[in-house]
């Protein structure tokens, strides 16, 4: 099933879809000014070792010494209570949350020796996807953004989707650096989601005030609707308006872009694979959108980093119940969905030209807390790279005995978002045209 | 809400309909001296294979935890996720299989780790209040009034459980450092730390004459089961291995623990005798099998299974072991010296 906004597009057949399709393609749109010709973008293709980029944004902080950097070594008061298992890769152990990924190590690589800037979750969540510091200002475009700006939109399909409940936030404030920043606002990511169940949903057309399957349907209703919404709008946001709208109401006249969405289409067995949460079946539905060509897909974990709260949706941010959510919940579902996400791309064939990295904007505190948890720790994290000609199977990195600093190069994410551009042919020169990245360099040790 | 019960099909199914004819196989074996190895292997799958099949009691598959039999089996409780964002408990009939919150006005606060006190008159469990906050509620059901256990600061208590009196409720929770079982009467008076564990300790569960305490510690690198007397003193380990053991829960006889572990690769189900010998593997698995609990007749484990990814309640019927009293015995006098 699904879920178009505030109703079902299969609630939306026969006579009543054609209607809808009539009328959205009359829509009024401006938004292909400005943006790479065919040309450009075939040409960009050919110089790109990774077609698309998947992102799996570990939102709130995993612990790295709770998952891919254990240290059974160290006193009680920082290794933390779960066993250690051996991996496929020489000289790297997990701890045993991750039983199917350690199994599956020769096919990535894990850097242990990340560091972010800043230690609170908006500030170092706009570091951990763009690379800079919100302030100052100007926030700098998402790695998505710049990838979207380069490639620019080649079918149906966004080139920038985030697949979640919601842009990443903590209770306070949402993160900055979530979308086009200085490439403006053309370049936000696209939000779909889905369920538990492989329920897949479009917000953006739930922003649409008093839309129902009656009201989409007739042509003439809808266009009255559509000019008043823009005529409500100063000239400054009716670009940013037609472009979200256009995004929406183009991925309902595609049979391409339905089809992407439309995870009824896997077979039971793949699906189940992921599991049962909505990260595993946003990995899926991710897999569906880079195998449809869509350059650049962030599955974010959660909307929120609270984890244990009200509202909250299970973040990483384990301030309390560290150990017992990571083994009830946050390791089960991650080594299930990663592992899957990693069986299926490899079995069609898309690792070869898709990069697939899992990071979050921070680690941990290796000291365990008087709470029996883990608090912030920017000092030292992971990320995990496979694919689009990144050596697999290998160790980049390490942090010293306890955890808490690398022993060798810091791993920075500017330095992640410059290697996913390399990777995606925004290479030096296109990097200054667009001025990002401005000073980053590729991470050398995953090739 | 319904759900159905089905006897789930597995690949031990052929052998446990064919038990005769794989004793003739052995016998076979025997006769041509094929060698003791391969009889005790056919041993080991026939034996395994004597278990019935699970039974499903929910098909919905969304993630759950907790499960709990209370009133003598006629319910089982269990939490599981409403939505994206929220744990609600809920009560299951067994008899017509209808389920039903267990509190109907609950909100938006996750509820969790339910435990229900012998003798009827008190729930307690873990509930979360706010950011990064929760706290052990103890319901008096026949006056439907809570008492409300906390700690200064933010943290959480974790995994309640009645001392068979159902007077006093123990728990785990870090004030100050490692995280420690505690009691509380119900009236929520006489709140007292029960341990001084270095490493991390969790899931106690009394046995029924209420003189031991079976527990999680990780003090040994990774999370090993112990057992102490009541009043927190004499300790006795009684599993040890390089992976997690957790989760133990006292059959109602007294005589054995179910426990979950990692040591098959992952979250299987275990029991074993309560000093630590004859460890049995009830669930098999390439899945998740997490939270077993007792059923009151003390011959079947509900568990939550994980399959083909969706999470489900399934009840495993458990064969008794004849070693397990004689170990009872021997296990307590070690246990209860002053």
């Amino acid at each position: 099933m699904i879920d178009f906004g505030s109703f079902k597009a299969r609630d939306c057949g026969g006579s009543t879809r054609r209607s809808f399709l009539r009328t959205a393609a009359t829509v009024p749109l401006a938004m292909r000014a400005g943006l790479p010709t065919p040309e450009v973008i075939a040409a960009a293709k050919s110089r790109a070792k990774a077609k698309s980029v998947i992102l799996l944004w570990l939102w709130g902080g995993p612990s790295h010494i709770d998952l891919v950097d254990p240290k059974p070594d160290a006193s009680m008061d920082y290794r933390g209570p779960f066993g250690t298992i051996d991996t496929r890769t020489t000289g790297m152990k997990f701890t045993e949350l991750l039983p199917r990924m350690a199994a599956r190590s020769d096919k990535f690589s894990v850097i242990r020796s990340m560091v972010n800037s800043n230690n609170g979750h908006p500030g170092a969540g706009t570091v951990g996807v763009t690379g800079f510091e919100e302030s100052p200002g100007p926030v700098q475009p998402n790695f998505g953004a710049i990838v979207a700006k380069h490639r620019g939109q080649d079918g149906s399909l966004p080139p920038f989707f985030y697949v979640g409940r919601g842009i990443p936030r903590d209770l306070p404030r949402r993160i900055e650096g979530y979308g086009g920043g200085t490439l403006g606002k053309a370049y936000d990511p696209f939000l779909v989601s889905a369920s538990d169940r492989g329920e897949v949903s479009i917000p953006t057309l739930k922003m649409m005030p008093n839309m129902s399957p009656g009201r989409i349907s007739d042509r003439r209703q809808l266009l009255t609707q559509l000019d008043e919404e823009r005529y409500r709008l100063d000239a400054a946001k009716v670009e940013e308006w037609g472009h979200k709208y256009q995004s929406a109401y183009g991925l309902l006249t595609s049979a391409e872009a339905r089809a992407a969405f439309d995870l009824t289409q896997e077979s039971k067995e793949t699906r189940s694979s992921y599991g049962r949460s909505t990260f595993g079946q946003g990995c899926l539905l991710a897999r569906r959108l880079a195998e449809s060509g869509v350059p650049y897909v962030q599955v974010n974990w959660s909307e929120y980093v609270e984890t244990f709260t009200p509202g909250g949706d299970w973040g990483w941010d384990t301030h309390i119940y560290n150990f017992e959510l990571l083994q009830d919940r946050h390791g089960p579902i991650f080594d299930r969905a990663y592992s899957a996400l990693l069986d299926d791309m490899t079995e069609r064939g898309l690792m070869e030209d898709t990069l697939l990295i899992a990071m979050g904007e921070f680690g941990r505190t290796p000291r365990i807390s008087n709470r029996a948890a883990r608090e912030h720790w920017n000092q030292c994290y992971f990320s995990i790279w496979a694919g689009a000609g990144v050596q697999s199977g290998r160790v980049i990195g390490q942090s010293d005995p306890k955890g808490e600093r690398p022993v060798s190069r810091p791993i920075t994410p500017l330095m992640a978002g410059t290697t996913i551009a390399e990777l995606t042919g925004v290479g030096a020169q296109q990097r200054a045209e667009l001025k990002v990245l401005d000073g980053g360099s590729v991470i050398d040790e995953l090739f | 809400m319904n759900c159905f019960e089905h006897r789930t099909s597995n690949t031990q199914r052929w052998a446990s309909n064919d038990r005769t004819s794989m004793f003739d196989v052995g016998r076979w074996m025997l006769n041509v001296r094929i060698g003791p190895v391969l009889l005790l292997i056919l041993l080991l799958v026939v034996t395994d294979a004597q278990a019935a099949d699970p039974i499903q009691l929910t098909t919905d598959g969304a993630l759950k935890r907790d499960p709990r039999f209370v009133g003598n089996g006629a319910k089982l409780v269990f939490c599981y996720d409403e939505g994206p964002n929220l744990v609600r408990m809920l009560q299951m009939k067994m008899d017509d299989r209808s389920i039903t919150p267990v509190f109907e006005d609950a909100g938006n606060r996750h509820n969790l780790e339910p435990a229900w006190s012998l003798d009827g008159q008190w729930i307690a469990y873990t509930q979360c209040t706010g950011n990064l906050t929760a706290r052990l509620v103890i319901h008096n059901r026949a006056e439907n009034t809570d008492v409300f256990i906390t700690h200064p600061g933010r943290g959480g208590t974790r995994s309640p459980t009645f001392s068979p009196d159902s007077k006093t409720v123990v728990y785990a929770f870090a004030e100050t450092g490692p995280q420690q079982l505690w009691s509380v009467d119900t009236a929520g008076k006489n709140k007292k730390q029960l341990t001084e564990f270095s490493g991390i300790t969790n899931w106690p569960t009394f046995t029924p004459d209420g003189k031991t305490i079976v527990f999680a510690n990780s003090r040994e690198n990774n999370y090993e089961l112990y057992a102490v007397a009541a009043d927190g003193s004499n300790e006795q380990r009684l599993t040890e291995n390089t992976i997690m053991d957790i989760r133990p829960r006292v059959s109602p006889d007294g005589k054995r623990i179910a426990f979950v572990s990692t040591r098959d690769g992952n979250y299987e189900v275990y029991v074993m005798n309560l000093d630590g010998s004859h460890v049995q593997r009830i669930t098999t698995s390439e899945e998740r099998d997490d939270y077993p609990a007792w059923h009151s007749n003390g011959r079947q484990l509900v568990t939550v299974s994980e399959r083909n990814g969706e999470f489900d309640l399934y009840l495993f019927d458990v064969e008794p072991t004849h070693h397990a009293s004689e170990k009872l015995s021997a296990s307590l006098d070690v246990v209860s010296k002053p």
